[in-house]
Parts: C-alpha cells; sequence; structure tokens
C-alpha cells in the first residue's frame, strides 16, 4: 500500500513547522551528522563496527593476553589523543608502559586506583568530566563478584572488615554515564564483563608469534605477533567474521 | 577623582557571624577574654537581638541584660580572614585598592562610571562584592579619602544584619558629591571623627560641636592656638584633602582560619570545620575568577607550636569536596602530634584558565571541568597516583614518571599519520620474581612463575645486556630475553647480573 504524494507548502516558515511538528521529515543522508566515532586503528575492524568505536557507548574488548587487546585500546587512544580529545587511562594494574605508540601523552589523563571498584567509580568521574574516551583496562584484575558457593560446602566465615563493592550494576550505571556525556568508555578484560549493557564486544584471540633470525642466534628476535579478531556483539549491525590482526612490534 | 571607602564596623562581631550566619538572628555577644569567660570579659559587639547589651560591658553585666545570650570568643584568625575578605571585595570592583587598617579599604573609583554606572551603582557593586565574600560593609563614597572615610561612617547608621548564603549581608552605602560635599561636611558632629581626647575637649570648651563650626573659623590662628592637629582638622572640614591614594600590591593571600574552644584530636571534629573553610575560600576564589594550585594547612597543636603541610593540587581547583577529601588523607596519613587548637587553610591562587567552546561539534569538557575532575580522582586514589604519564631520560626498563595533567587547547590541524596497532608491553610493577631453568647454552626452556605467568618456552630471543646507571645508588646490570611460552603468552624477562635473580617485567599484549 502507498501512501499519496503530499504536496509540501512552498512557504519556509511552514516548512519549517511541519519539520518540527514531526509530519514531515528529513531524509537520513540529509540529517546533520553525529560526531566522529573514534578508529581503532585497524581499518577492517572499524568497518564492522560501523566507522570506529561510536561515542556514548561502552564498548567491550575481550580476550587473553598477547592476542592484542592492549594493542587496541592503545591504537584508540592515539586516534584520540592525536584529533585534540582529552582521554583517560584507568590502569589499576600500573601496567601502562610510555614508550613511544603514537598517543599524544599531553591529552592522556593516567589514573592508577588501588582496587577494581575505583576503578570504576574513577571511570565514572572520568566520563562526567566529558572525556572523550576512557580506558578501562581492568586486564590483570576482575570486578566480577566470586562465584556462589555450592550447597552444602562449609565455609569459614571471618569477622574482617569487608572489601569494597562496586555496587549492584556497575556497567548499567557506567554505560548510562557514558551516555550522557557523549564519552566513549572502552573496557579491556580478560573475561566478558559488562555482558548485556556493552555496545560492542570484539573477541581476540592468539595467533602465532613472530621471530626473525635463526634459533640460538644473537641476532634473533621478536619481530611480532598475529592474532584473530571479531565483533561478536553489536547492537545494531550483524556480527563480523574473523578478521585478522597484526602486531608488530617495534624493537626497544 | 572619586574615591570609595569600604569599611567593616565591628569586624568581631561580622568575622563571627560570618562563620555561623545563622545566629545573625539571636542575642549574640562576641567577648575578648583569654581561656577563661570570667567576669573580666568584655563585650566587643553585638547583634540587634541582644538588646541592651553594648560594647564595652563586661559579660556578667551584658548577661544579667540578656539572660539568653550567647557568647563567642573573638578570634583573630577569623577576623583576619573577614579583613582579608574584604580587601578581596574592594580589588573585583577597581584595580587600585589601599588598606588602611583591618577592615578599612579605599579603592579608587574614578573611571568606573563607564564599567559599572553612576556613582551610586559603583557604591552598590562594592556593597555587593563585600557580601559575595560575606561581609557586612559600610561603603562611602566622595571626592578624597578623607571625606569617603566619613561618608562610609555616616552610611554605617543604616546596617541592618541579614544572614546570606556565604556569610552576613545588610550593608549600606552613602554617595556624596562634590555639590553636596559642604554641606555633608557641615553638618557632621565632632565626636563622629575619633579625635584626641583633648583636642575634643578644648573644641567643645571653644562651643565648636561640629564640622561647619569649624569651617567657618580662620585656619591660621586656630592652629595657633591649638596646634597642628587643629589645623589638619580645619582643612577637613572644608574638605581640604590633598592625600593619594597610594595603591599598594601587596601578594594576594587567601587565609581562613579556626579557633577551637576544645583540643581536636580526631579527623571528624577537623572534618567539620575544614568544610566551613573551604566554603569560604572557595567563595572568596569564585568572586576573584582563581583556582587554588597549592593548599597549606596549619594545626596550632596543644603545646603551641604549628604543624604546617602543603597539599599540592594535581590541577587547579576549588571544589570543597575534593579539598576536603585530600585535607582528610594528608591528617589521616601523618596525623598532627598533639590535639588540634586551631587551624588555618591557606590557598595559592593560579588564574582561572577560560576556553571557548566550539559553536559546532561536540562540547568537551571545559578547563575548569577538566581541573575539578583531576582533583576528585586525585581525592579518590591519591595525587600521585593521577597526572600525564611520560617516560623519564632512564636505562631502567618500563620506566615511568607522573606529572601534572595540563592539556593545552585542541590543536587547529590533527596530527598527522595513520595510527597503528603494534604489540604493547603491559609492565608489571614491581617485576615478578621468577624461577626459569636454562639449557647449557644458557637459554631457557622453563619459566616457573606465579599464576599464570609461567609454562614451557617454546621461542626465545636475548640476552640483551644492559649496564647503566652504575653512577647511582641502583645499578642496573641486567640480561634482557624476549620469551614464547606454551599456549602462546609472550613475556619480557631479566637475569640481574650481580644476584642471578629472575624476574618477569613485562607480558607483550
Amino acid at each position: 500500500m502507498s501512501l499519496p504524494a503530499r504536496r509540501l507548502p512552498k512557504d519556509p516558515r511552514a516548512l519549517e513547522e511541519l519539520l518540527r511538528d514531526g509530519q514531515v521529515r528529513r531524509a537520513p543522508a540529509l540529517l546533520p551528522r553525529g560526531p566522529r566515532p573514534i578508529p581503532t586503528g585497524l581499518a577492517a575492524l572499524d568497518a564492522a563496527l560501523g566507522g570506529g568505536l561510536a561515542r556514548g557507548q561502552l564498548h567491550e574488548i575481550v580476550g587473553p593476553p598477547s592476542a592484542g587487546g592492549t594493542a587496541l585500546v592503545r591504537a584508540a587512544l592515539a586516534s584520540a589523543t592525536r584529533s585534540g580529545e582529552n582521554c583517560a587511562l584507568i590502569d589499576p594494574g600500573d601496567c601502562f608502559d610510555p614508550a613511544p605508540c603514537g598517543i599524544d601523552l599531553d591529552r592522556l589523563l593516567w589514573v592508577r586506583p588501588h582496587d577494581p571498584v575505583q576503578a570504576l567509580r574513577a571511570a565514572e568521574i572520568a566520563l562526567e568530566a566529558r572525556f572523550a574516551l576512557v580506558a578501562l583496562d581492568l586486564g590483570d584484575v576482575s570486578v566480577l563478584p566470586l562465584p556462589r558457593q555450592p550447597r552444602g560446602v562449609v565455609q569459614v566465615v571471618r569477622f574482617e572488615k569487608k572489601p569494597p563493592s562496586p555496587g549492584a550494576s556497575p556497567w548499567a550505571r557506567l554505560a548510562r554515564r557514558a551516555e550522557k556525556h557523549s564519552g566513549v568508555l572502552l573496557l579491556l578484560a580478560r573475561a566478558a564483563q559488562a555482558g548485556t549493557f556493552a555496545s560492542t564486544t570484539i573477541e581476540l584471540e592468539r595467533g602465532r608469534a613472530q621471530w626473525e633470525g635463526h634459533k640460538g642466534t644473537a641476532g634473533r628476535f621478536l619481530r611480532g605477533a598475529e592474532a584473530v579478531g571479531g565483533v561478536t556483539r553489536h547492537k545494531r549491525m550483524s556480527p563480523s567474521g574473523p578478521l585478522p590482526v597484526h602486531l608488530p612490534l617495534e624493537p626497544k | 577623582m572619586k574615591i570609595a571607602c569600604l569599611w567593616v564596623p565591628e569586624l568581631s562581631l561580622v568575622s563571627a557571624l560570618r562563620a555561623e550566619p545563622r545566629l545573625c538572628a539571636e542575642p549574640l555577644a562576641v567577648v575578648q577574654a583569654g581561656r577563661d569567660l570570667g567576669g573580666r570579659a568584655h563585650v566587643l559587639g553585638a547583634t540587634g537581638a541582644a538588646i541592651g547589651v553594648e560594647p564595652g560591658q563586661s559579660l556578667a553585666e551584658a548577661r544579667a541584660i540578656c539572660p539568653r545570650l550567647l557568647t563567642r570568643e573573638a578570634s583573630p584568625e577569623r577576623e583576619r580572614a573577614a579583613a582579608q575578605a574584604a580587601r578581596e571585595a574592594a580589588c573585583a570592583v577597581s584595580p587600585r585598592v589601599e588598606e588602611a587598617a583591618p577592615g578599612l579599604v579605599h579603592l579608587d573609583a574614578s573611571g568606573l562610571e563607564s564599567l559599572i554606572g553612576d556613582d551610586r551603582a559603583v557604591a552598590r557593586a562594592v556593597v555587593a562584592a563585600a557580601e559575595r565574600v560575606g561581609v557586612r560593609a559600610a561603603v562611602g563614597l566622595a571626592g578624597s579619602k578623607s571625606v569617603a572615610r566619613l561618608a562610609a561612617r555616616a552610611a554605617a547608621a543604616d546596617l541592618t544584619l541579614e544572614a546570606t548564603s556565604s556569610g552576613v549581608g545588610g550593608g549600606a552605602f552613602r554617595v556624596v558629591s562634590m555639590e553636596e560635599q559642604r554641606d555633608f561636611l557641615a553638618s557632621l558632629p565632632l565626636y563622629a571623627l575619633e579625635l584626641p581626647d583633648e583636642l575634643h575637649e578644648a573644641l567643645r570648651r571653644f562651643g565648636l560641636h561640629t564640622l561647619g563650626e569649624v569651617a567657618a573659623l580662620p585656619p591660621g590662628p586656630l592652629a595657633a592656638r591649638l596646634g597642628t592637629e587643629a589645623a589638619l582638622l580645619s582643612r577637613l572640614a572644608r574638605g581640604e584633602d590633598a592625600s593619594a591614594l597610594t595603591a599598594r600590591q601587596e601578594p594576594e593571600r587567601f587565609d581562613e582560619g579556626e579557633e577551637l574552644e576544645w583540643d581536636a584530636s580526631s579527623v571528624e571534629p577537623l572534618l567539620f570545620v575544614w568544610k566551613g573553610l573551604l566554603d569560604r575560600l572557595a567563595q572568596r576564589l569564585s568572586a576573584r575568577g582563581l583556582m587554588a594550585r597549592e593548599l597549606v594547612l596549619q594545626l596550632r597543636v596543644a603545646d603551641g607550636s604549628w604543624d604546617e603541610r602543603a597539599l599540592d593540587l594535581a590541577a587547579p581547583t576549588r571544589e570543597v569536596a575534593a579539598l576536603l577529601q585530600l585535607l582528610r588523607l594528608s591528617v589521616e596519613s601523618r596525623p598532627p602530634p598533639a590535639g588540634v587548637r586551631a587551624v588555618r587553610l591557606s590557598a595559592v591562587t593560579t588564574r582561572e584558565v577560560l576556553e571557548q567552546m566550539p559553536l559546532f561539534g561536540a562540547r568537551g569538557a571545559s578547563p575548569t571541568q577538566l581541573a575539578a575532575a583531576v582533583a576528585r580522582l586525585s581525592a579518590l586514589v591519591g595525587p600521585e597516583r593521577v597526572g600525564q604519564p611520560s617516560q623519564p631520560d632512564r636505562w631502567a626498563p618500563f620506566a615511568v614518571e607522573c606529572g601534572k595533567f595540563a592539556p593545552g587547547p585542541p590543536p587547529r590541524v590533527p596530527i598527522a599519520g595513520p595510527v597503528e596497532v603494534s604489540l604493547a608491553a603491559r609492565a608489571l610493577r614491581p617485576p615478578r620474581t621468577a624461577e626459569v631453568r636454562c639449557d647449557d647454552a644458557g637459554t631457557p626452556f622453563l619459566v616457573i612463575g606465579e599464576g599464570a605467568l609461567g609454562g614451557r618456552v617454546v621461542a626465545s630471543a636475548g640476552p640483551w645486556r644492559t649496564v647503566a646507571e652504575w653512577w647511582t645508588e641502583s645499578p642496573l646490570a641486567l640480561d634482557a630475553y624476549d620469551l614464547e611460552l606454551a599456549g602462546g603468552l609472550l613475556i619480557r624477562v631479566a637475569r640481574e647480573l650481580a644476584t642471578g635473580t629472575w624476574r618477569i617485567e613485562a607480558v607483550y599484549d
């Protein structure tokens, strides 16, 4: 069924009125474009994400060590800082290496919380302060609660001070903060943490390491590594297939 | 030339009410006494609700007149802060300011009409500036310093006492134009001038009671009979004041202090006091468009000595909650040696950075918002754990420094060049000690480390020897290896040459 075409008024004021009421809408191509997403540095991954890391959303990178998760976080930080945007790196593991990697360090705020709960609160503060990209590096820690003990297991209870708790739903809170302040929250973890509150989930798997030179000789060195990545969850697009990720290593 | 005079009458009372504005409507007297509020204590000032209580009365008399009388001891710390606040209020209106005495400030009001308005608007602006920092002031505006001061004294009769969000309000002003100056001076009684007692008595015996009567006499014979002070009085009575305003560029100090009536030996009561001090400090800084880049906390302990500590803030701020948390962290990490009897907070200031927000495109954080966020993060995790990372000029592997985060304005053109994804090192700080077994050729083949940091070595490269920093107390001498463990984990290990111990320094990711 097709609706009859409506003759639009020529008076610009009447047209504006119709646009305001929602009776007439602009074609999507003519809509003012939203802020540019932050590229990850990998063209294939950016294409699978719809242009990069969309603003106002929580993105999650999941993968084991040596699969390139830290490399992706740094590339996103480099993209954002080089375009003049301020970024924050929440690093409870105190593992950031400031060796030259393309990040404009003048625009990077490095926060080293003592525990994951502080890290979540620090990320919230950074998002409220309108940092363009807040990278939360939980590569060495986890905020997931301990698994519940099965029935029948005797547990020794000590009367000690309770460890700080991350609260009822930290990821929902952080996702709301990211949306409200139009910031990108990029979470790096070894296992999925944010669940359905993550707008996109990028999973990485280890590949082969690349060595140069003969075994046992002095000139042998690590050239880099191969990994396999993919967007396994995206709220607006279909998951991507496996994407090869080449990770060269600059010799130290 | 136009001079305005900002005067804070009853400075001790105003400073006490500035700390506790809710007492404005209560019968309150500020008394001067030592530690014992005995019968020798006397009243310095009282609120309007303390009916019949006058300055100069002893405390016993005052209590007999007003049984519900509340008392507060005069605090030099509070008075000093209130006088500073009055000076800042004057500086907020005019750049040329002279502080004649605590709570008495002259300011050059010439040329302000184009910025603020006519004389009445300027005087009103000075009153409002004083109220913004919590001080009730009487303001006079005239053609000379002496007449402006007399006008301020005349305005003091119209003062009221009102509690405001920042302290005490109810200021008043009096403008004396050149045309009405003669009439204004002529009507002033001599007792309003604070003359020496002998001169006042002599003038009274001559039958002189107002300045107009003094002005009518010839100055030469008056000076011959009553001395040089009478000559000065005669010139003042005719409005002949040639004294220039001497604006001194005094160092800006933002202090707030409080003396406690008891010895505070824990953090909680101090937090209560600090909150009030920081609120007032933040209002003063906000009125001047300044932010604190350093906070100095001074605590006078029971033996009379001062415990001083400086808090170098990670970023300039005037956010009270963050500053309060930093003060708490400082005192909890290093408690004072004894109970605290007085507290003084001083802010070292810097100019608030304002930045033009983009007309098109996403709105980022303003410098003030950024500074507040950095201060909040510092309060959360500690100031030494927040900042801008940088690579120090050292040989130690994966060394890092944390400096102040102070990003400049964004560049007009983004930094050129594509961003490359490269394998990054996750430094282990401190490095994890591990047991590494090597074959006969010295090549590692097994790593036994904590958790997942261990396994059979499937590929390796190295060693790369580093011998450096031998000129320091912690020399560096190690052999580094890159290892691939079974399962694909890539790590950087090093063996210390001096001890032979192995450590895992980083994981490639």
